[in-house]
């Protein structure tokens, strides 16, 4: 049996290969996506060994906010160096300060962008040479207020070197400084994207950190003193409010964090490798049904002559382990080229990575093989197991084709997936099930399933449908392309299913965003009164100095200037993200809406939310609510003022004055401005902007160019998706390829006969164009239907989060349609040339 | 009835001897393969089918009877000679004008599957037509379907139809542009005695009332005892004919050929 398989499989090259390549594109995408991670993964994991490397142990503030990624800590008193220094088994220590810096290139621009790629750091220059990771290669360390010290990587990007005088941009407003020396990340010239300024300890306190104060403070052992046993000594003598963990302690969170972050990212970039793997899963399904059939006569004569079931089931079954080898051994192999890709496109969207070698672990080979030979397996396994059901007097009898399309049997059951998938969806999105997107994902995928399985009762009708204007467009030719898209609605509606799944989300993206580009333009008309934005582009690390809203505010042509920070703290026990404003500035210039109580209470340890967030949590005005925040401790907050506007501010909103007083570090991510009474928007503008010109971190926007940059964020974040998801669709191409390649081996006498009477190659080329184009344009518009459905359960789940009002983008759906058409085209021309270049003789008397 | 005086013969015609011919074979060869290897299926035929007349061509498998029809009806091209369908020489021709000659000038019956199984009997008839984007010839078509005697069926596909009836269809559509030749291979090959005579008497009422000019393969002697004249091969070779021919008279010829 394995030898006949063989066989067949080296019969039949080329399919072997379009079919493993369906699969083949997924576990490349998924390998290169493991393999990417990993190498990521390994390039920071020796980053933060070097960063750490001479350290033995840190002391640092207790108190800590966990965040997503990473934690937010207190400060600790410079005084405990000589504490520290006192202790008994240590060699060395010294006092680390750690804040946003960027400098600004000669160029006049700032260099790099702390919103969307690597930090920009200002530190102190480490005085002891085991705590400090950088080795001068150049100059000398700081010693002046003014002086600095840049690795050789931020110098570079900076075009700056020894001698020169740069600005850097800080808490504190613009800072000239003076570069006197050069160093190396260990022998690297960076520590893989972020840019490092460093000043002497005083001038860093001032500047990026608090004056008397530390981040933390490092600790060298004197040789004999293990790390955890400097560790223990030090607990015992620092104050109870800060707490101590060895240098590999330390190593290993830095390292975990990163961990985490690339869990999400590696997570998100292999949904596109499942829903790859989904398509290619559908598509040898689909093969093999098709092939099943065709070969229904040759494994009915298998049985007759004495072949067992199991021996039938396991002859298909080969071919689907040979394919499934094939996509996983190539797949693994080109998931190495594909990283590569991936970190290119990413790059491409301002997602710069630090990677460096290749990392091809086990697991990446294990999931490969998993995933290549498991999809392939399962999805040929029903197929193969309706083959070995043929019974042998099969053999003796001609094959009836399969045309019928809808059972009633094939309905009920279909539309049942599809209300599970549906509940499960909603469940997740507006349930309070434990895992949401999990939730939603497997409902997601459940819909996919119901609606390719109701696939066939429609594929009939539609195609008729779709195929309506072809008999009068291009006569017979397209009469025949209608009725061969027509004829197995089953094989029509799988081929298609393929391709719904990419431009389902596809289209449920493109939906989505366009809601939320509309809400966003809404609410901007709506709330925003300024005239002005001025955007720092980050809204975690760094920002505007206040500095910039307080010169602006001075300003005869500004009204109202209002910063808006941004920070996390614990409110009623759960990390929230805030906002923080000065009312009366904000009040002038953002209309939250307020429903209950006073903006203008919003004054000491008061906060303000939006009105579902106060329903959710059942908070009234004059609610007292415990926080805690990082570099202060617990707090307690009372409730000022409930808006309907969430998506102007944001759930919570805190005073300015307390954010000042509770976070250890102040940046407006934004500042909105107003021009005064009786000042042209261009007088305003001119005045604005020579102030925000010291600032080449920011980006002054009026209200047009504010939204437009809203919307260009959303595009880019739309782009990468669309570029991820081209792949599923490539696959369902390849599917439709592959159905339309095995339809005309299926025609042949047809086709000759049709040659034989005189059907030219072109028109036969023309015919088979156009089934292609209505199975392409039957998944297209099934994948629009159900993406719509998306598009439309997940914004009713937005519908508190600021993203209210569903927009259709007909042009875009349209334009969707268009590509599905085009793509059909472009499925078609190599199985159209093959059957225009049939031998006709050969064609009509084949049997 | 099935040898009627009416025929347009256009050998009766003098000094048209080239044109006469609906189509013919000069010097024709064909051979397969190379060296060791190499069969030759056709060796050096010339033969005139005339207009307005029903030739059956007969002879033993792997005699060539096939590869000629093949040949002359342009699906097949030859190693060495010409053939010509009225006055065009197929051996010029590229794949382009074979195919429009094919669809414009010739009329095909094959044995089997002859009917595209998405398309009604009626399109099926009319395919050669919409493939040009041509409006059939209204009054023509009515008349081919009712000599077939297809009227109630025209709407059905080919599933629906019985053998006979597919076979029918198969002889309108071929019918139906009136083309200077049809070319019937082994029409009632795979149809029971009755079905089978049926279709030959169309094609004999075709040749004699709308004065169509057909060449039909068979190795039936009761088949070919419908046509005007019989043309024998054996080994890729013309080595008889007879006129008039009677199934005994083909049987008995046939015998001598094999024996």
């Amino acid at each position: 049996m394995f030898r006949i398989a063989l066989k067949g499989l080296l019969a039949r090259k080329l399919r072997l290969f379009t079919t493993s390549l369906a699969v083949l594109l997924g576990v490349a995408f998924m390998a290169g996506t493991l393999v990417l991670t990993d190498t990521i993964g390994r390039t920071f994991d020796s980053i933060f060994a070097e960063a750490t490397a001479g350290t033995d142990a840190v002391v640092r503030g207790k108190s800590a906010i966990s965040l997503d990624f990473g934690t937010q800590r207190a400060r600790v008193p410079a005084t405990i160096v000589d504490t520290v220094r006192g202790v008994d088994g240590v060699a060395d220590a010294e006092g680390l300060v750690e804040g946003y810096a960027q400098i600004v290139g000669r160029d006049g621009k700032a260099v790099g962008d702390p919103g969307q790629g690597a930090p920009t750091f200002g530190r102190n220059w480490l005085t002891v040479p085991a705590l400090n990771p950088f080795r001068l290669v150049e100059g000398d360390p700081p010693a002046a207020d003014d002086e600095v010290v840049l690795d050789r990587f931020t110098a570079g990007e900076a075009g700056v070197g020894i001698g020169d005088t740069a600005t850097v941009l800080v808490e504190k407003g613009p800072q000239r400084v003076r570069v006197v020396g050069i160093a190396t990340f260990g022998d690297a010239d960076g520590s893989g994207g972020p840019t490092h300024v460093m000043w002497t300890g005083a001038a860093a306190q001032r500047l990026v950190g608090e004056p008397g104060s530390y981040d933390s403070v490092a600790a060298v052992a004197d040789p004999g003193v293990s790390q955890e046993a400097l560790r223990d000594r030090l607990a015992a003598a620092v104050p109870g409010d800060t707490e101590v963990i060895t240098g590999e302690e330390l190593t290993e969170e830095n390292q975990s964090i990163v961990r985490k972050a690339l869990g999400f990212f590696s997570t998100f970039l292999l949904t596109f490798a499942i829903v790859a793997l989904l398509v290619g899963s559908f598509m040898i399904h689909n093969t093999f049904t098709i092939i099943v059939a065709q070969r229904g006569r040759e494994m009915a004569l298998m049985r007759a002559v004495g072949a067992s079931r199991r021996q039938v089931l396991t002859g298909v079954l080969m071919e689907a382990v040979a394919v499934g080898l094939l996509a996983s051994v190539l797949g693994m192999f080109a998931g190495i080229g594909i990283a590569a890709g991936l970190k290119g496109v990413l790059a491409g969207f301002g997602i710069d990575i630090p990677a460096g070698g290749i990392v091809f672990t086990a697991k990446t080979a294990v999931m490969s093989l998993i995933a290549g030979l498991g999809v392939s397996v399962a999805s040929a396994y029903f197929p193969a197991r309706r083959a070995s059901k043929v019974p042998p007097v099969a053999a003796m009898r001609d094959l009836a084709f399969e045309h019928t399309g809808g059972s009633r049997r094939r309905t009920i059951v279909g539309a049942t997936i599809t209300a599970i998938g549906a509940l499960l969806l909603f469940n997740g999105l507006f349930g309070d099930a434990g895992n949401a997107l999990a939730n939603v994902g497997a409902g997601a995928v459940v819909i996919f399933f119901g609606v390719a399985v109701l696939g066939p009762v429609f594929a009939r009708p539609v195609s008729r449908l779709i195929g309506a204007p072809l008999p009068r467009l291009r006569g017979v030719t397209g009469r025949l392309a209608r009725e061969n898209a027509m004829r197995n609605p089953k094989r029509t509606a799988s081929t298609a299913a393929a391709l719904m799944i990419g431009v389902g989300l596809v289209g449920f993206i493109t939906i989505f965003a366009a809601s939320a580009k509309t809400s966003i333009n809404e609410s901007i008309d709506k709330a925003f009164t300024g005239d002005f934005v001025v955007d720092s582009g980050t809204f975690g690390f760094g920002g505007l100095s206040p500095e910039l809203a307080a010169s602006l505010k001075k300003l005869p042509e500004v009204r109202a200037a209002a910063g808006f920070r941004m920070g996390q703290a614990k409110i009623d026990g759960g990390t929230r993200y805030l906002g923080a404003v000065d009312p009366e500035e904000f009040g002038q210039i953002i209309d939250l809406d307020i429903a209950e109580g006073s903006f203008e209470d919003l004054r000491g340890d008061t906060f303000a939310v939006d009105t579902a967030t106060a329903r959710d949590q059942k908070w009234k005005v004059g609610t007292e609510v415990p926080a805690q925040f990082a570099h202060t401790g617990d707090k307690t907050l009372r409730l000022a003022a409930i808006y309907r506007r969430v998506d102007a501010g944001g759930q919570y909103l805190l005073p300015l004055e307390t954010y000042a007083a509770n976070f250890g570090q102040q940046f407006d991510a934004r500042v909105f401005v107003s021009r005064a009474e009786g000042v042209t928007p261009e007088a305003a503008r001119k005045a604005v902007e020579a102030v925000t010109a010291a600032y080449p971190n920011a980006t002054l926007q009026d209200q047009t160019e504010f939204k437009e940059a809203q919307s260009a964020q959303i595009n880019q974040m739309l782009g990468l998706i669309y570029v991820m998801l081209a792949l599923a669709i490539v696959i369902a191409f390849l599917g439709i390829m592959n159905t339309l390649a095995l339809s005309i081996f299926e025609r042949t006498r047809e086709l000759g006969l049709l040659r034989a009477v005189g059907m030219t190659r072109r028109q036969l080329r023309s015919a088979v164009r156009w089934e292609a184009v209505i199975i392409a344009l039957f998944g297209t518009l099934l994948g629009l239907v159900v993406g719509l459905f998306f598009g439309w359960s997940l914004v009713q789940a937005l519908k508190d989060s600021g993203i209210h009002k569903l927009t259709v983008p007909t042009g875009q759906l349209l334009f969707i349609v268009l590509i599905g058409a085009l793509a059909g085209v472009a499925a078609a021309a190599l199985p159209g040339r093959r059957a225009a270049r049939l031998d006709v003789l050969k064609a009509i008397t084949t049997e | 009835m099935r040898r009627g005086g009416t025929t347009i013969d256009a050998t009766a015609t003098p000094g048209t001897t080239t044109t006469s011919a609906a189509a013919r074979a000069v010097g024709a060869s064909k051979v397969y393969g190379h060296g060791d290897t190499q069969v030759t299926a056709l060796h050096d035929v010339t033969v005139d089918f005339e207009r307005g007349r029903f030739t059956a061509i007969m002879g033993p498998s792997g005699s060539g009877k096939s590869t000629l029809m093949h040949c002359l009806a342009g699906l097949d091209d030859l190693s060495a000679g010409k053939v010509y369908v009225g006055d065009v020489d197929l051996t010029t021709l590229d794949e382009r004008r074979l195919t429009t000659l094919r669809r414009d000038k010739i009329g095909f019956v094959f044995q089997a599957f002859n009917l595209i199984p998405t398309l009604s009997a009626l399109e099926n008839i009319t395919l050669p037509a919409a493939l040009a984007g041509r409006e059939p010839d209204r009054a023509w078509l009515d008349t081919v379907i009712a000599t077939v005697g297809l009227g109630d069926r025209l709407t059905h596909r080919p599933s629906e139809l019985s053998g006979g009836q597919q076979q029918r269809v198969a002889v309108a559509r071929a019918l139906a542009g009136r083309p200077d030749i049809v070319f019937a291979d082994e029409p009632t090959g795979n149809l029971d005695s009755r079905s089978g005579a049926e279709i030959l008497s169309f094609a004999r009422q075709a040749v004699d009332d709308l004065g169509q000019t057909i060449v039909m393969v068979t190795h039936d002697p009761g088949a070919a005892a419908y046509a005007d004249r019989v043309v024998f091969l054996a080994d890729g070779r013309i080595v008889d004919e007879l006129a008039d021919p009677t199934a005994e008279r083909v049987l008995d010829r046939m015998k001598s050929l094999e024996g």
